[in-house]
């Protein structure tokens, strides 16, 4: 294997998915799941990128661009949340948490 | 190239491993820097993948902005210590890796057993330096024909600022004090006796003291010793 395969990118991407998704499935703190979504929303862009370099094409790297702008959006109303959460209930406890209602 | 594929795999391993660091940590600090470890090896493999820009764009926006961001709110939450791997739900952990092994096996013979084809376009690595660069090649592609998403960007961002606003604004129950207040400060200290005379307030509110031999003065409620404004001028008057 002397030139860099589409599948090593691929998997690389996979696994950071799985590995965030993981982390949102298992873990209880708000913030550390938050911080798993920011990963799986990383994991893809190495996807959109990687796919992009493959076939000499630019839409992948502008998609990526724009899941970037996504995320950051995406961040800011994340964390709005969570301290709005904790400023009402006081904990990061996802389990805590469980109606919508005031 | 030998090396090409070596360094790829060596950033893979690291950003995979400190990734694994980042969902098993206890402390989320040490979670949100596991982060940054992994969205640096990621910027360095857009690098090789020919992605600059979008590698500075990485470093900046997640490393420098989201990750702050979140490091910031980590230090204005309460830092409760949460029963995460150890005595939390055990089914909840064995369902959320049994999914991830059923996915990442599903995800392998996806990849294995498949390849995708596709026509190669014009932007291999002599198409983008004959146009002048990544920067230079997006930027062209970017206002060409992507002009309606970028303003639908722009929209979405202008929400998320909003919204952040919106939702981070203060309480409505705390509001600010109807009326000036002049506060009379009690000392603990001195002797009994002594501050008939440092707090005018005190004789006018004809507030007598508790009894006991403390030399301390029992107030019913934290507004006992004010006097507001309008009243201290009528005190003013009446003398």
């Amino acid at each position: 294997m002397n030139e860099l395969m589409p599948e090593q990118f691929m998997f690389l991407s996979a696994a950071l998915f799985i590995i965030g998704m993981v982390g949102v499935l298992t873990r209880r703190n708000v913030l550390v799941i938050f911080m798993c979504v920011e990963l799986m929303l990383a994991s893809v862009n190495i996807a959109f990128v990687g796919f992009a370099w493959e076939f000499s094409q630019m839409t992948g790297q502008i998609f990526a661009l724009f899941v970037i702008a996504i995320a950051a959006a995406e961040a800011v109303i994340g964390l709005g949340i969570i301290m709005a959460l904790t400023r009402q209930r006081d904990t990061v406890d996802i389990n805590e948490v469980r109606e919508l209602r005031q | 190239m030998a090396a090409e594929v070596l360094i790829f795999n060596l950033l893979s391993a690291v950003a995979i491993v400190s990734a694994v660091a980042m969902i098993t940590m206890r402390n989320p600090v040490h979670s949100a820097i596991a982060l940054v470890l992994t969205f640096v090896n990621v910027a360095a493999i857009f690098i090789m993948l020919r992605a600059e820009f979008l590698a500075a764009v990485q470093i900046i926006v997640y490393t420098g902005a989201v990750l702050v961001l979140i490091l910031f709110v980590l230090m204005l939450v309460n830092p409760d210590d949460l029963p995460e791997f150890h005595s939390g739900k055990p089914m909840q952990n064995v369902f959320g890796f049994g999914v991830g092994l059923i996915l990442l096996a599903e995800i392998s013979v996806a990849i294995l057993t498949r390849t995708v084809v596709a026509e190669p376009g014009p932007w291999n690595e002599e198409g983008v330096a004959a146009a002048g660069g990544n920067i230079q090649v997006i930027g062209q592609l970017l206002y060409s024909g992507y002009v309606l998403p970028i303003q639908a960007t722009a929209l979405v961002l202008l929400a998320a600022t909003i919204g952040a606003l919106f939702l981070g604004r203060p309480d409505e129950d705390q509001e600010p004090s109807p009326k000036r207040r002049t506060v009379a400060t009690i000392s603990l200290a001195h002797t009994r006796g002594a501050d008939d005379d440092l707090i005018p307030a005190l004789r006018a509110a004809n507030i007598k003291r508790e009894a006991g031999d403390r030399d301390l003065i029992m107030a019913r409620d934290a507004d006992e010793f004010t006097t507001s404004a309008e009243e201290e001028e009528k005190k003013g008057q009446s003398e």
